[in-house]
């Protein structure tokens, strides 16, 4: 009863700033197109150069000034790449590492974050400050301790190795991220799956976990690219065979412009992949169905 | 809701299955592989090209005559220090024998991790060329063999040099004024000198310093006094890219054609001018100072890791990549220089020019001292630059003020 005459109050009060809000309206209307398109030029433009630099011939790249377009294509570069023998172990030392971390991260940290997100706040809040706490301090910093320690338990060189590097660095990472993911989800969801005869198992599987998927999505998303693309680690743990952006700058090191901006293309391959699978689980829609209820 | 469980069954089966195979698959392979022959691992430095002139031409010969297996892995100097460091601390050294960048070596002896070879200094041919040999010794010891000498050589733009009728420098006045008439014509300077004020700089600003008969561990000679006036007057006519100049980035800046002066290492000719086709890009071996001549030996040295476990075999394999017929594969086939006077090759045509600059370069090539104080020598150059060139200080008070820095380094 005493809601409808507020809205029509505030209803009053919009009309009075119509002429402001028609303004703003009208210049995103106009606007918002030509700002997208900005952007995301400023963003492709990096990617575009890498792309054209691996498929140009060098008289279109090394030049006062290069053409924005390519006019001499060849695919010479990237055969010089795939013929070389660096590129397939490179890549899937890299792949196999970035997925084994991804979904170990995934199976360690869901059960853990779940069971942080239902505690107590003041609990919960120790917790989360002390995942933190392990992040405080740079890699470079303890990158070496924990490299003599792996070399000493015959980890230098095997992915296996590589793989539980990665998991110190993104643990505590994609725990955060999905206990915020799991304090959203309604505990009355769980409960109400109880009363219907589910087990406190049954409830995470069927309702907790599909609910929680965008957080998952995200926090594997972001997991598989630090991983794929760790630096410090891989250069310490790696000895005969190295990841692909030890690759890369291996060829930054050496100067070669057009094999480095074949093999940062293929960095970004995969990325692009994965990003692109996993952006349609990421919706902020999700839970707007159970809540609802 | 039985489908998920489903997929989440399956996602463990494939973990349990993946972690199965990455960790155990591995391990069973070097373990047959350790039994049947004994694997010397080989820690280099070296680009594509030139690894396959190794791995081709080298290193077969070696095992064949050893049966042994090695294994070389591509280290770049700066990270070689990181990882040898971790495998010393942990106690397995996983390298047999490295070859090092002549620049980087002091922290591999400050640290404690390579060999006293002194014991193995009888086994350096007679033929080496003996201003190779001080370059490994710290504190009269021997920590490493001569293996590649190297140099910087001025590379320059032929086609810009012919078009404003310049010829090549060969004294400081003629730099000055390439530099001059650059500036001039393009309103923008394109000669760069590596400034970046790191080691980079510091060897450029060591051959200024010697050329003008000055002595870097002392700084405020006359000779270092002049090298920096001289630089002070140089420095508005440089390119704006002398500020990113570096060994790497300068390579970029002579391709693309923003500098058309400016020293690098040798393996830029494999960059520039067989990647790159700019073959209007030309080298020579330098230009002289107002008392002489002077370039910084560089290169590369052999060290044997403390805890090397095949240290007899790597002593081997020390004294192949010495030997005559190792360094005449070099010079024909990379068109190094070699590290014997008895060692001759012929490089590819092209190559030849390069080559030339690298053995001009080569004749006035002299040893930085291996000090331990390096690292003060090294800031106060950089810094005394900085100040000079940039803030614009008095040439004489700031060099005394660096020099007394270095003084203090001595005691």
């Amino acid at each position: 009863m005493k809601t409808a005459p507020s809205t029509q109050k505030n209803t009053k009060l919009d009309t009075s700033y119509k002429p402001k809000q028609d303004y703003l309206d009208r210049f995103l209307k106009v606007g918002f197109l030509p700002i997208t398109i900005f952007f995301m030029f400023i963003i492709l433009i990096p990617i575009y150069i890498l792309v054209k630099v691996s498929v140009s011939q060098p008289v279109d790249v090394l030049t006062q000034h290069p053409t924005f377009l390519i006019h001499n294509f060849t695919t010479s570069h990237w055969e010089k790449v795939l013929s070389s023998g660096n590129l397939i172990p490179a890549f899937s030392k890299s792949f196999i590492v970035a997925t084994a971390t991804t979904i170990l991260a995934i199976c360690i940290a869901t059960p853990a974050s779940y069971v942080i997100s239902r505690l107590p706040k003041k609990i919960k809040y120790v917790i989360v400050l002390g995942i933190f706490f392990t992040k405080m301090f740079p890699n470079v910093g303890i990158a070496l301790p924990i490299s003599v320690k792996f070399i000493r338990w015959n980890l230098l060189d095997t992915h296996i190795g590589l793989v539980l590097a990665h998991l110190i660095e993104q643990l505590p990472f994609i725990t955060w991220i999905l206990v915020g993911t799991f304090e959203v989800i309604p505990v009355d969801l769980e409960k109400s799956a109880m009363i219907d005869g589910a087990t406190r198992i049954r409830a995470l599987w069927s309702i907790v976990l599909p609910n929680a998927a965008p957080g998952l999505a995200v926090a594997a998303m972001f997991t598989w690219l630090n991983s794929w693309n760790e630096f410090t680690y891989a250069l310490y743990l790696s000895l005969s065979t190295n990841t692909l952006p030890l690759q890369v700058y291996y060829y930054v090191n050496r100067g070669g412009f057009f094999p480095m901006a074949t093999y940062a293309t293929i960095l970004m391959v995969p990325v692009l992949i994965v990003t692109y699978a996993l952006q349609k689980y990421i919706r902020s829609d999700y839970l707007g169905g159970a809540i609802k209820g | 809701m039985q489908r998920a469980s489903k997929k989440l069954a399956m996602i463990l089966v494939v973990v349990m299955l993946f972690t199965l195979a990455v960790g155990c698959g591995k391990k069973t392979e070097e373990g047959t592989a350790k039994t049947e022959t004994r694997v010397l691992n080989v820690s280099m430095a070296l680009g594509e090209s030139e690894w396959e002139v190794m791995k081709t031409k080298v290193l077969p010969k070696f095992e064949a005559d050893n049966n042994v297996k090695v294994q070389a892995v591509q280290t770049e100097a700066a990270d070689l220090i990181t990882k040898l460091e971790a495998m010393n601390k942990a106690g397995k050294m996983e390298i047999d024998i490295i070859t090092q960048d002549n620049m980087q070596l002091a922290q591999l002896v400050d640290k404690g991790l390579v060999e006293d070879l002194t014991e193995f200094k009888s086994s350096i041919p007679d033929s080496i060329l003996p201003s190779l040999v001080p370059v490994g010794e710290f504190n009269s010891k021997l920590f490493f063999m001569p293996y590649r000498p190297n140099v910087e050589i001025d590379f320059y733009n032929e086609t810009k040099f012919n078009e404003y009728g310049l010829e090549i420098p060969q004294n400081w006045d003629e730099l000055l004024n390439v530099a001059k008439t650059f500036h001039e014509k393009e309103g923008l300077g394109r000669v760069a000198v590596k400034g970046t004020l790191d080691g980079n700089t510091t060897v450029q600003l060591y051959e200024f310093i010697r050329q003008a008969g000055g002595d870097p561990l002392v700084l405020n000679d006359e000779g270092s006094v002049k090298a920096y006036e001289y630089l002070k007057e140089l420095w508005p006519y440089l390119s704006p890219d002398t500020a990113r100049a570096d060994w790497n980035t300068m390579n970029k800046y002579l391709a693309t054609e923003s500098v058309y002066l400016g020293a690098n290492w040798p393996f830029g000719v494999n960059v520039i001018v067989q990647e790159g086709g700019k073959e209007n890009i030309k080298a020579f071996g330098g230009f002289a100072g107002p008392v002489k001549a002077s370039k910084v030996l560089g290169g590369e040295v052999i060290g044997i890791p403390v805890g090397s476990p095949n240290k007899d075999l790597a002593v081997k394999f020390m004294e192949f990549l010495m030997s005559k017929e190792v360094q005449e594969i070099l010079v024909t086939e990379l068109g190094w220089p070699a590290s014997r006077g008895d060692a001759y090759g012929e490089v590819d045509e092209w190559q030849k020019p390069y080559f030339k600059a690298v053995n001009d370069a080569l004749k006035v090539a002299e040893a930085r001292p291996n000090v331990i104080y390096w690292d003060t020598v090294d800031k106060a150059l950089n810094d005394a630059l900085r100040e000079i060139t940039m803030e614009g200080k008095d040439v004489r008070e700031t060099l005394d003020k660096h020099a007394k820095l270095i003084e203090d380094a001595k005691k």
